[in-house]
């Protein structure tokens, strides 16, 4: 199994957005996917089940990892695509700033959910990297970047891979997939401008080429608690998504190969 | 406008990117580590690898444990009040450097219930090290690398021990302190010993 974190600095950059739209992409090529929800306002499980609030979650497995798995995995229509809510001890804890509190039990929930015979398990975290997010990512194969194509945004960049660079010290075998550029606006200058000045500032294989628009058809698919994909008119969002999926399996692969390459 | 060039430096955050994207030699492990077993849970998982069905089952099954003794207890951390912290005696100005780092170290103890303490200089090396744990020179090495001069960091390395980091520029430069303790530090408390620290590495 390989795990991804969806993590950044900031918040409203569309990270549960991307999460559940990725996962959905992955589930419907094929691969068995598990969606957790790491943030613990509990977006995730608010915008596909109206159970979430009654649902035992990751949070409840980090309170008491005798948790059995089965009662915290929901499935869906889809058979490849489960979730796992934040639960009912995500008031608890937004972490104290301090890493590893809580490093064996999310590790402990991956090992568990691999052994489910998932293919991948993508975590939607809450923003900042502090507390348990940092413990997820300090846990995880892989690390996908939501960022929002504007000014502040891209202010908020140098402190985002300072505390990367930190993390992956503490976790060295984190590969850093990219940024994805979110909430692209077409009609403004502003957001437009941005998004080519974060291409022209950082590496070209640190950003994905897929960029995720502002659309109204996020807010619909939130309302009717479905991935936009389902939606009729939906073909063209779930597109996007689809072809962030093919980019995030192609850098998996390359990634693999160069592990194996340098291995030899 | 230009939303890049007035608010950040594009060749420092290339850098910082080019570097997320260059694989991490991982940690050399020396067995001879002393405090780096099973309870180092910054790397390792401090829990049984076995699902939590089966831990359950074990734990049903497993026989009745009597209650430790009451002396056992774990004592409670209480950080001291900023107030109440006395600085170290001050040093005869003569002092060589290592005696005022011992007498500094001395306070950093008793105050604080720091143990395993030690300084890395501006190359890391060792200047003065109580620890002799080399896994944990290299961490905190890298962890002021990366923090580039944001602060102290700390990570929890066993279930009652923090590594706290404080990276501190002294007239001879920048130098890393390094201690375990039973508790993160609050910024008050940081800035108290880096101030401490940079009147003891002064020149007298």
């Amino acid at each position: 199994m390989i795990s991804i974190a969806i993590s950044s600095q900031k918040g409203g950059v569309g990270k549960t957005t991307l999460s559940i739209n990725l996962a959905h992409a992955f589930a419907r090529a094929g691969l068995n996917t598990l969606l957790v929800d790491g943030d613990p306002q509990g977006s995730v499980g608010l915008s596909l089940t109206r159970q979430s609030r009654l649902l035992s979650g990751f949070y409840d497995f980090l309170a008491d990892p005798g948790i059995p798995m089965e009662r915290l995995i929901v499935p869906t229509r889809l058979e490849t695509f489960s979730l796992v809510a934040a639960g009912q001890a995500s008031d608890y804890e937004m972490g104290n700033g301090t890493s590893g509190s809580h490093l064996a039990r999310v590790k402990a929930f991956l090992r568990n959910a691999a052994a489910r015979r998932y293919d991948l398990c993508l975590i939607d975290t809450a923003a900042g990297l502090f507390g348990v997010t940092n413990d997820i990512i300090a846990s995880s194969d892989a690390l996908i970047i939501p960022q929002q194509a504007e000014p502040l945004g891209i202010r908020s960049v140098p402190k985002l891979l300072e505390g990367l660079n930190r993390l992956r010290i503490i976790n060295p075998r984190l590969d850093v997939l990219g940024i994805c550029l979110t909430m692209i606006q077409q009609g403004l200058a502003e957001s437009t401008e941005a998004a080519a000045a974060l291409r022209q500032l950082l590496p070209e294989e640190m950003l994905f080429q897929t960029a995720i628009p502002r659309d109204e058809i996020f807010i619909r698919a939130s309302a009717k608690g479905l991935p936009v994909g389902i939606l009729e008119d939906g073909a063209g969002a779930g597109a996007v998504f689809d072809s962030l999926r093919a980019e995030v399996q192609a850098k998996l692969e390359k990634h693999r190969h160069k592990t194996h390459f340098q291995s030899r | 406008m230009d939303p890049v060039n007035p608010w950040l430096d594009p060749s420092e955050v290339r850098h910082l990117a080019e570097q997320l994207l260059r694989p991490v030699a991982p940690a050399r492990l020396f067995a001879a580590d002393p405090g780096f077993d099973s309870s180092f849970v910054g790397y390792m998982s401090s829990e049984a690898e076995v699902a939590p069905a089966e831990r359950r089952e074990q734990m049903e099954t497993a026989p009745p444990v009597s209650a430790p003794p009451v002396d056992s207890e774990v004592p409670v951390y209480v950080p001291p009040p900023r107030e109440s912290l006395q600085p170290p005696p001050a040093a005869p100005s003569r002092t060589r450097f290592l005696e005022r780092i011992q007498i500094f170290r001395d306070w950093l103890a008793k105050n604080f219930q720091a143990t395993d303490i030690f300084i890395l200089d501006r190359e890391g090396k060792v200047i003065f090290d109580e620890s002799g744990h080399g896994r944990l020179h290299f961490m905190a090495r890298n962890l002021a690398l990366a923090s580039r001069g944001s602060g102290n960091i700390h990570v929890k390395i066993g279930p009652a021990s923090i590594l706290e980091v404080i990276p501190c520029e002294t007239p001879y430069g920048r130098i890393v302190l390094g201690s375990i303790l039973p508790e993160a530090l609050p910024a008050n408390h940081v800035q108290t010993i880096t101030e401490v620290l940079i009147q003891t590495a002064s020149p007298a």
